[in-house]
């Protein structure tokens, strides 16, 4: 009987081409949209789950509050470590990793091996703990010993294969700018998900015992990333309550020692290191961290295109259902049970949602690189199918396969199976009597699942188009500085180079197409941290903590960031390094002051400084945020980056200018320049890369919608053939009955662009709320969106109702 | 013994506020081998008696037994397993399944009664080629001619040898010389005992009956024994 199912639904399926074309193209895409978001999706949930024990592995986070002001960070101070190790009970492990600035790319450090220079990205430093907690596979090396002794490197495999080719990498002394390492082990990363992302590490036991003092000592210096691994036993939410409580004790003890004027707390966090890739909340945390919520987003899209694509099936099917009435109607009377007809129903859609899971999967593996483009990951169709790490993808696709086909089949074998047979097998009027009654009734269900598809479709067309205008806003907004002709230049961690940094970029500006030159510890857009400082010179005064920006000579010039009142720092040399400070407007206004300029101002616990000047404010961070008060450090020495005004229109000659002066420069290294408006931009990589995503997405919901309404248009205008050659005899204008005939249609979509708008009207104000500069929604983006929905739902209709109308009355009319 | 046993048998059909009375104080009985015609004007009731008969319709008062089950307390999914074992049906335009062929839409109440596949096939074949239509079983109906489809329909009435046939009007989509060869089927049929009840617009389909139940507006008005047993 079964393969006797699998034979009629063949044929069916075969007799009704463009039936099954439609329904397939739309499944196809519908299954193809689901995979391409279910890998992604599946790809961000393997962060950081594949490590032994990673259910007893934490990740400690801090916020720390003084003076009302509060601050969630991923960084807490070095010693904690120490303290987890030696201070509790059921601490397995306790390790810690040095912050390196994840978020810089064009941050690297360089190597030098055999006379060589090889650019490394990220250095970072941990203790010999580090490998006992998370335990990467040692291609060479051992994981107990690679971290104990000073001066001990461990690197990547892409760093390993990058410096010593297929040649063991065990036993060679790299060289940093400063000092020399011993490699003592080669790790495995690749594959492996995490929120750690490192090139190499070294040995903390190669800082000098100064530096690990004071890193020991103090509470407040956030340096490090630390993790936890707690035994069994441990009630992790004890645990934390237990270690804050320890914690405060010593801050207090601290306090005192260093005379500190502070009024505030630290607050440290256990978080599970398989949820730290969902945290995106914390400043100096992994720049991979993604917000979950933009999952769900695309969960439920994913659901949404779907569900889409299974409506047009059932819509098309149930409307069909009229033509094959007589034989459903006949199967039960040859004795067919409600069961074998859903059965029935079931195989056919079984068939069609196969054909368009294989043509879906071939899809996928044909766009998968664009798609990598377009998330920025590197995702395998194929990888996924025979990856046993997770949840099999395999299994994911059969659970799909069956649920697809069982929704698809069962809603048709419903409407057929409540069909009398007697009403349809004389030829009864399909308009009359009950079952007149069952078709009126499951139109309305049609046109209930077409006004479901459309409030999606519709919806994604407005996030879409909002989401847009907001990038654009972002783009066009008055950031509060002159970010136009300016190139940004990174300075190698070199100390050599530092100490050489003046004489570069007296070079630099010795040329027609360079403006101004300038350094920065930081690129406006970035944030740089906060600091404690205070007003005046005593502790008497409590402390403040505001952010801080360290800017070498010129800065405000080379910008254009107009001075309020006072100066700008002093030209070299000036005694501003340490004991003059710039602040902007905000922070005259956060501090109350009355008079600024002259005013005394120190770090905490220093004398001898005062306010210099104030400058407008500007954005100093992303867009995200608010213009936040703001101190500005001269510190032309300790810059990370020279940035580099050119002449409007002479960029070319400029860019040579610079190459060739770079070359010139001893230890320079690889020149790493970008303009200072792309380095801007890419703080908005993340909300562009989801504006192209909408708009793929929305794109495939609109057509897979346009499918289905072709389908169910086309079939249920041809079954009024007759009734339009009637019209037409009667009189009627082809005008007229295209109108008639599209505007049932058209009524649906308006109706449904009405639904939609409140809907996407508070969801997007949600997400509109996470940026301190936003546009305002108004009503002309949904009237847009309604009228292009219109727009193309009137397309769709008209390809078949103007071929319907243009029929010939008298052939209209002998069609039954 | 009656295979069938109606008794004020009455259905209304109800169209929003007007409601029409097809069947009135219907008191039929069918005796088992017996060739029953059921005559009248359009609209009288015919097919709408036929399709109560075959359980393909419900009526709103009255007793209904078929052979000797109570119909009216069986319930939809009894009523189907009655009707495929005992009930064969054939009607005037045919209603076989396009999408199938001769030989399956011959099988179809096989598989529906779970036959086992070589005793279908053993089955559907002796009976094709008894109804001469061997030759067309891999074709699709809609290949046929009107007297072939029809001859078909009946084989498939007849596979599972059910011992009530009910045929509505089987000739009148056909011309004299296949309405014929359709008539002489049932005919044959019924001299080999299977009990069939035939509505009919024809007199000379009629005259291969042994009993003619005339129906007028939606009652029965007279009944005429055609020829003796």
């Amino acid at each position: 009987m079964t393969g006797n199912y699998f034979k009629i639904g063949i044929r069916v399926l075969v007799r009704q081409k463009g039936y099954t074309l439609l329904n397939v193209a739309g499944l196809m895409l519908g299954i193809a949209v689901f995979i391409f978001i279910y890998l992604f999706i599946e790809s961000e949930v393997r962060y950081d789950r594949f490590w032994s024990d990673n259910e007893k592995i934490y990740r400690i986070t801090n916020e720390y509050s003084l003076e009302g002001n509060s601050e969630k960070i991923a960084l807490t101070p070095f010693r904690l470590a120490s303290d987890l190790r030696n201070e509790f009970h059921g601490v397995e492990e306790a390790t810690n990793l040095f912050f390196t600035d994840p978020a810089d790319e064009n941050d690297v450090s360089t190597i030098t091996w055999n006379g060589e220079v090889f650019e490394i990205p990220d250095i970072s430093l941990a203790d010999g703990s580090f490998f006992r907690i998370f335990d990467y596979h040692f291609l060479e090396g051992n994981r107990d010993s690679a971290l104990l002794k000073p001066n001990s490197i461990v690197i990547n495999s892409t760093t390993a294969k990058k410096i010593f080719g297929d040649k063991p990498a065990i036993g060679n002394k790299l060289r940093t700018n400063l000092r020399e390492y011993l490699v003592t082990g080669v790790i495995d990363m690749r594959q492996k998900l995490s929120h750690l992302n490192f090139d190499a590490i070294v040995s903390v036991s190669s800082l000098n015992e100064k530096e690990l003092k004071i890193l020991e000592h103090d509470y407040f210096w956030m340096t490090c990333y630390t993790y936890v691994k707690l035994a069994d036993t441990v009630n992790p939410d004890d645990f934390e309550y237990r270690f804050n409580e320890f914690e405060r004790v010593g801050e207090t003890a601290y306090i005192q020692e260093e005379k500190l004027n502070v009024v505030g707390s630290m607050q440290y966090f256990l978080e599970s290191v398989s949820l730290v890739h969902f945290n995106s909340s914390l400043m100096y945390d992994s720049p991979t961290n993604v917000d979950v919520g933009n999952l769900y987003v695309f969960a439920v899209i994913a659901l949404f295109i779907l569900l889409t694509a299974s409506i047009n099936y059932i819509n098309l099917t149930t409307a069909r259902s009229l033509k094959r009435s007589r034989e459903i109607g006949m199967r039960k009377v040859l004795g067919a049970l409600p069961r074998q007809l859903a059965v029935q129903y079931i195989v056919e859609s079984l068939i069609i949602t196969l054909i368009a899971f294989v043509l879906a999967l071939a899809l996928v593996e044909w766009l998968m690189p664009q798609f990598n483009q377009l998330v920025d990951k590197n995702l395998s169709l194929l990888d996924s199918l025979v990856s046993r790490e997770n949840f099999p993808f395999g299994i994911v696709l059969l659970a799909l396969l069956s649920i697809l086909s069982i929704i698809g089949g069962s809603f048709p074998a419903f409407v057929l199976n409540s069909f009398k047979p007697a009403h349809v097998l004389k030829g009864t009027s399909f308009s009359s009597g009950k079952f007149g009654k069952q078709q009126f009734t499951a139109g309305i269900m049609r046109h209930f699942l077409v006004i479901i598809q459309y409030i999606v479709s519709i919806g994604m067309i407005m996030a879409t188009i909002i989401v847009y205008s907001q990038i654009n806003f972002l783009k066009n907004h008055e950031l509060g500085f002159d970010a136009e002709n300016v190139y940004v230049i990174n300075v190698p961690r070199d100390t050599n180079f530092r100490q050489q940094i003046k004489q570069t970029m007296d070079l630099l500006a010795k040329h027609g197409s360079i403006l101004e030159v300038s350094s920065t510890q930081n690129v406006p857009g970035y944030t740089e941290g906060k600091m404690l400082f205070q007003v005046g010179d005593t502790n008497a005064i409590p402390v403040q903590t505001i952010n801080y920006f360290e800017v070498g000579y010129g800065f405000f010039r080379l910008l254009n960031i107009p001075l309020i009142s006072g100066r700008y720092f002093d030209d070299f040399p000036s005694d501003d390094t340490a004991t003059g400070f710039i602040i902007n407007e905000a922070a005259v206004d956060f501090l109350g002051l009355d008079t600024v300029v002259g005013v005394p101002f120190n770090y905490a616990g220093k004398k001898g400084g005062k306010i210099v000047g104030v400058v407008r404010n500007f954005n100093s961070s992303s867009l995200h945020q608010d213009v936040d008060p703001m101190v500005f450090l001269l510190t032309p020495h300790v810059s990370r980056y020279i940035m580099v005004k050119v002449v409007p229109g002479r960029h070319e000659e400029a860019e040579l200018h610079i190459s060739d002066t770079w070359k010139k420069v001893p230890s320079g290294g690889t020149l790493h320049m970008i303009s200072l408006q792309s380095k801007i931009g890419s703080l908005y990589s993340g909300d562009k890369k989801m504006l192209n995503l909408f708009f793929y997405f929305s794109l495939f919901v609109v057509f897979i919608s346009s499918l289905g309404l072709y389908g169910l248009s086309s079939f249920l205008i041809q079954q009024r053939t007759r009734e339009i050659g009637i019209r037409r005899v009667l009189g009627g204008s082809e005008k007229q009955l295209i109108t008639m005939l599209a505007l049932g249609y058209l009524k649906l979509v308006f109706l449904s662009g009405l639904i939609a708008t409140p809907i996407v009207f508070f969801l997007i104000n949600k997400w509109l709320e996470g940026f301190a500069y936003h546009i305002s929604i108004h009503i002309g983006y949904f009237i847009v969106s309604i009228l292009l929905a219109l727009l193309v739902a009137l397309f769709t209709v008209l390809v078949r109702s103007v071929k319907v109308v243009n029929e010939n009355p008298s052939v209209a009319l002998k069609v039954q | 013994m009656n295979i069938i046993e109606t008794s004020g048998l009455e259905k209304i059909f109800q169209a929003e506020s007007v409601e029409t009375i097809a069947l009135r104080n219907i008191n039929f009985n069918v005796k088992e081998g017996d060739f029953v015609a059921v005559m009248g004007p359009s609209g009288c009731g015919k097919t709408t008696l036929l399709n109560i008969l075959g359980m393909i319709d419900d009526w709103n008062t009255g007793s209904f037994f078929l052979l000797g089950h109570n119909v009216t307390k069986l319930k939809e999914k009894q009523r189907t397993i009655l009707r495929k074992n005992h009930i064969g049906f054939v009607f005037q335009n045919f209603n076989l399944i396009e999408e199938l062929t001769v030989y399956e839409n011959v099988e179809l109440p096989l598989q529906y009664l779970g036959w086992k596949k070589k005793a279908r096939q053993e089955r559907v074949t002796a009976l094709l080629e008894k109804m001469q239509i061997a030759h067309r079983s891999n074709m699709f109906p809609l290949q046929l001619s009107g007297g072939q489809q029809q001859r078909v329909a009946v084989a498939r009435a007849v596979v599972a040898n059910p011992p009530l046939i009910l045929a509505d009007e089987p000739t009148g989509n056909l011309d004299s010389m296949h309405g014929e060869e359709v008539m002489n089927l049932l005919d044959a049929l019924n001299k080999e005992g299977t009990t069939i009840i035939m509505v009919t617009h024809s007199q000379r389909d009629a005259a291969f009956s042994r009993r003619v139940v005339h129906l007028f507006d939606g009652q029965i008005i007279n009944e005429n024994l055609n020829k003796l047993d």
